[in-house]
């Protein structure tokens, strides 16, 4: 039996750059019996204190990371016991890096703790924008179906390989230019840099994220065959090697 | 000294090979004159005034307006008007300004300045006055977000700089420190202005002070506008110079000039320019010209390019419409404007990135920073896209609300023109991109307008 389904948007008067906030549309439009509350810095998340499905938060500005930190603090602990419980959590593109030990960011001059929920240490280097793609597998959506997205970033993210990515890079770099480990998977938490946004430009994963909320309702995507169509022209030109740049490679390591 | 000396005389040398070669020569000259000396902007002698134009849009046609009306009182104006706002165009047009021997040939210089370059430009250019007209989102791999230009501009800008700047745009009206002086500019509150912000580029929506969402006196469009907040207070600065009553069909409009009103002829009713105009007042009172000096400024003036062109075939029109692809932002302007119109209308869009083409997998995520639902309108009767990323556009479309029915793609740019229907339609737009205005959009505006023409004939 299809139940209703509750997405929370976390502060997306600051959270909405990059058009990635479009992922809940499109969740929104392939659910149009979900409830999405939309939480603002001086409002209580709605996780703190109910129970939510799936928990956004996107692309913020550097300071919009730093308030969304102090916003979050008080609800380390419950944030916490979502993810262990199996609460369904997408952040996207820098959201990933409040969730982190250490954000440093030597040019505007602040140097702060995150939330420390996961092993990461970010650093932005505000003249060296990464721009580039990435290519890899998402088990549960299957190798058939390789996630495809895009980086456009400041910082880059150290962490342990041993904190389980969201992928494995395939063609594209990972947190950093030093590994092909991307973002962070936490039982349904997904973290991930990547930009599409990314639900839209990977229907398959959007349909397992559905199937993930309600399992007992099959998924049905918003506009699913120009979806689909979307998704198989880039997956051609992501499979051209020629489309790849030096840059888009993982360093091999230092001897 | 002599390095200064071999820098300028290299850009010269520079400058009259190329000028030899019939080339123009607007930024190389700059280029091997910063190779020279990289501090050449600095070191250079300046005109004795210099002011310097900077913002996401409208900052060429603020600049040569601004360029025009100095030139219109009798001064010697040194300007980067026809070449590159980076540094290297900003270091060719203060060394065009200069003689062999270095000495400033100009009375006044105004810089167009790229807002992103403004770290290579600013502190060396040391302009007496900074126009900042808008930061809005741009392309996302290059500009980021608006709140980064923002940094790096006042990173950058000396204390000694005096700041006119956009009082409707929240981020602008920041720059700079405690010590700028800050002058502002404005435009009324307009028919049309809405009360509450909408689309999905707003880039100052809460309050700097204390985070609650601000409300708006007006909203005009992106984070444009002038607002308060309802908790503690924090509003949106007053303007010294401000434009009201904007009248497109007389050509006039009033200004505000620092406590007292004068009528001026209107030089764009585009609301940018509205801006442009507003912003060019302002620092020409900050230079000191009296208020019937400026008002009249404008009566000489030669309204800038449009980027739109319109044809009347028969009963129908083809609009041509220069969108900015990987700026999500100036396609929402673009859309917005296809909306304006009245009557029935279809749309050739192919606004893909060339660059991106065979070396690269364009990343559309700027097409969700750009208002599509403006397009989501029942007189809209088709969308014909053409292009590499089309079925991203499409998808984009009928995310946007767009009736997936409505929508055809296609493979060829051009062939778009031979396959959108034209019965029954009042205008029919193309928007293309800048790379693609020759090779796709004179094509298919030509076909569009033989159609049209063939549909006159035929007495449809």
């Amino acid at each position: 039996m299809t139940r209703a389904l509750t997405i929370e948007v976390l502060f997306p008067e600051v959270a909405n750059l990059h058009g990635d906030n479009a992922n809940i549309e499109f969740l929104a439009q392939s659910r149009p019996d979900a409830r999405v509350i939309r939480t603002s810095l001086t409002e209580t998340p709605a996780f703190a204190t109910g129970d939510v499905d799936l928990v956004y938060l996107g692309p913020l500005t550097e300071h919009g990371q730093l308030k969304a930190i102090e916003r979050l603090r008080p609800h380390r602990q419950r944030l916490v016991e979502l993810i262990e419980a199996g609460t369904m959590f997408l952040f996207t593109h820098n959201a990933l890096e409040v969730l982190g030990t250490r954000i440093r960011n030597d040019e505007m001059g602040y140097d702060v703790p995150g939330l420390g929920v996961f092993e990461l240490e970010s650093t932005l280097s505000m003249f060296g924008r990464y721009n580039g793609k990435v290519m890899g597998t998402l088990t549960e959506v299957g190798d058939e179906f390789p996630i495809v997205g895009y980086k456009s970033q400041f910082s880059t993210v150290t962490g342990p390989d041993s904190t389980p990515g969201f992928l494995l890079a395939e063609r594209g770099i990972g947190r950093n230019p030093a590994t092909a480990v991307e973002g962070v998977r936490r039982h349904n938490f997904l973290g991930t840099s990547l930009l599409g946004p990314l639900l839209i430009t990977n229907p398959h994963l959007a349909r397992w994220v559905l199937a993930t909320l309600d399992p007992h309702t099959e998924p049905a995507l918003a506009h699913e065959a120009l979806a689909m169509a979307a998704y198989e022209a880039r997956l051609r030109d992501f499979r051209d090697p020629k489309r790849w740049h030096p840059v888009e490679r993982v360093a091999p390591p230092r001897r | 000294m002599l390095r200064v000396l071999l820098a300028i005389w290299a850009g010269k040398l520079a400058s009259a090979t190329l000028r030899a070669l019939g080339r123009a020569g607007t930024h190389v000259p700059g280029i091997i004159a910063r190779r020279v000396h990289p501090g050449i902007i600095g070191a250079v002698a300046h005109p004795a005034r210099v002011i310097a134009v900077t913002g996401t849009n409208g900052k060429t046609t603020a600049s040569n307006l601004l360029a025009a009306a100095l030139t219109a009182q009798g001064l010697r104006v040194a300007s980067n008007r026809n070449g590159s706002n980076l540094a290297a165009g900003v270091a060719a047009t203060l060394i065009s300004a200069v003689d062999w021997r270095g000495r400033s040939r100009a009375d006044v210089g105004v810089f167009e300045v790229d807002e992103r370059s403004a770290k290579l430009v600013l502190p060396g250019l040391r302009p007496d006055v900074l126009v900042g007209l808008n930061l809005t989102r741009d392309s996302i791999k290059r500009n980021a977000h608006p709140a980064y230009i923002a940094w790096i501009l006042s990173s950058a800008v000396p204390t000694t700089t005096t700041l006119v700047l956009n009082a409707d745009d929240l981020i602008v009206a920041g720059l700079g420190s405690d010590e700028n002086r800050r002058v502002f500019f404005a435009v009324d509150q307009l028919p049309g202005d809405g009360d509450r912000p909408e689309g999905a580029a707003v880039d100052a929506a809460i309050c700097p002070v204390c985070d609650h969402r601000l409300t708006w006196d007006y909203w005009r469009y992106n984070h444009i506008g002038a607002a308060h907040c309802p908790a503690c207070g924090f509003r949106s600065p007053e303007a010294a110079y401000r434009a009201r009553d904007v009248d497109a069909a007389a050509r006039r409009l009033t200004l505000e000039l620092d406590g007292e009103a004068r009528t001026a002829a209107l030089v764009n009713e585009n609301i940018v320019n509205v801006y442009n105009q507003v912003a060019v007042a302002a620092a020409l009172g900050v230079l000191g010209y009296d208020r019937d000096t400026i008002a009249a400024a404008f009566d000489r003036l030669a309204p800038p390019e449009t980027r739109f062109m319109a044809d009347v075939v028969g009963d129908a029109t083809v609009v041509r419409i220069l969108t900015k692809g990987l700026v999500g932002v100036a396609c929402s302007r673009a859309f917005d404007y296809v909306r304006s119109f009245a009557g029935r209308k279809s749309i050739v869009l192919s606004i893909d990135e060339v660059s991106e083409r065979t070396t690269d997998v364009e990343n559309t995520a700027w097409t969700y920073d750009a208002d599509y639902e403006y397009l989501a309108d029942d007189s809209v009767t088709q969308v014909v896209v053409g292009g590499i990323r089309r079925h991203d556009q499409a998808l984009r479309l009928a995310i946007a609300g767009v009736d997936p029915a409505r929508i055809v793609t296609v493979e060829s740019e051009t062939d778009t023109a031979d396959i959108v229907a034209l019965d029954g339609i009042d205008q029919v737009f193309n928007l293309h991109s800048v790379h693609n205005a020759e090779v796709t959009g004179t094509p298919v505006q030509s076909r569009l307008r033989a159609r049209l023409a063939e549909r006159e004939a035929a007495g449809r």
